[in-house]
């Protein structure tokens, strides 16, 4: 759960961030169709996921993505947003699979090319399933908050 | 297939495909605002308990409204399942991009987020092909990828958003 903000300035990379585990049931991956609005049938037809090719529905990019910005945000702290997010969908998390995500933390930088100059810090986290396939590999770099 | 005319996708070669790249989608301008109650039904799938989505006083002060959760941008523009008076939902350009493939998944996503985007906001999005690749042989099937980028503004113009997103359009099938 998102409690206290980080400091940048407190911060000293490379870090690991808390493991983040979540397991999707039918539920959630329904529950992803209805909050996204993306009624595409491989999110709730698990005979269209598998004529696809697929053995049953999946989560959508919108899903992962959220999860990769929990991993991060669970972290830093409310004060902080997400400025870039780059992922590949290189598996898929499938209903009754649990989604594991692995955060690091490996370079905090100032971006001056903006004003006021932003305090970053890079992440990259890694979207498992319960076998150890690495399923969505993300880079996201933060935006945080800076106390004097 | 599911009949819903929004996944109703566009059928062609790859050469129509690739007449296709270069070109813009007219703006297409979100079915309603950025509320209140999305912000928390997709932080509430995602078990997200992060204060900008779920304390308005917090969320007011630091970023001037409930934020939207970065990774539901997409869903903004998403039309509803259905609307009023049989208008048919606009699809995304990505769809109808003449291919071959039947079906399609996602393959990858790079969002660039330059401003909030809080609770009342108004979203306007413009959609371009950047590419279509070669036929190419993955695990799921034969097809093509399809690249496109999307600029998200709000209701004051400003660019808050910019996504770069690749698709495999595609016909299921084990490699030969």
């Amino acid at each position: 759960m998102s409690g206290a903000d980080l400091d940048w300035n407190q911060i000293t990379v490379p870090v690991e961030l808390p493991e983040v585990v979540d397991h999707i049931s039918y539920q959630r991956v329904v529950e992803n169709a209805g909050a996204t609005w993306d009624y595409f049938p491989g999110h709730f037809d698990p005979s269209y996921a598998q004529n696809q090719g697929n053995p049953t529905i999946y989560v959508n990019t919108m899903h992962m993505a959220g999860f990769a910005d929990r991993v991060a945000t669970d972290w830093a702290g409310p004060s902080s947003r997400v400025v870039r997010r780059s992922l590949r969908l290189a598996g898929s998390i499938y209903a009754g699979d649990t989604m594991i995500g692995r955060g690091r933390a490996v370079a905090k930088r100032r971006d001056t090319s903006v004003h006021p100059p932003r305090c970053l810090v890079d992440i990259q986290i890694q979207v498992t399933n319960q076998h150890g396939v690495l399923c969505c590999p993300v880079e996201l770099t933060l935006q945080m908050p800076e106390n004097a | 297939m599911d009949s819903d005319l929004s996944y109703q996708l566009a059928f062609g070669s790859y050469e129509d495909a690739l007449r296709m790249v270069g070109a813009a989608s007219e703006p297409r301008t979100a079915a309603t605002p950025v509320s209140g109650a999305r912000i928390q039904l997709f932080a509430s799938l995602v078990c997200d308990g992060n204060r900008s989505y779920w304390d308005a006083e917090f969320a007011r002060q630091t970023w001037g409204g409930l934020l939207a959760p970065p990774a539901l941008l997409m869903g903004w523009l998403i039309p509803p399942p259905w609307q009023p008076g049989g208008r048919p939902p606009a699809a995304s350009m990505v769809l109808r991009v003449p291919l071959p493939g039947t079906t399609f998944i996602n393959a990858a996503n790079d969002v660039e987020f330059l401003h909030p985007i809080v609770e009342g906001d108004l979203l306007t999005a413009v959609e371009e092909l950047v590419s279509v690749s070669p036929e190419k042989q993955t695990r799921l099937g034969v097809g093509h990828f399809i690249e496109t980028l999307e600029t998200y503004r709000r209701q004051d113009q400003t660019v808050v958003a910019t996504c770069r997103n690749t698709l495999f359009r595609f016909t299921p099938g084990a490699p030969a």
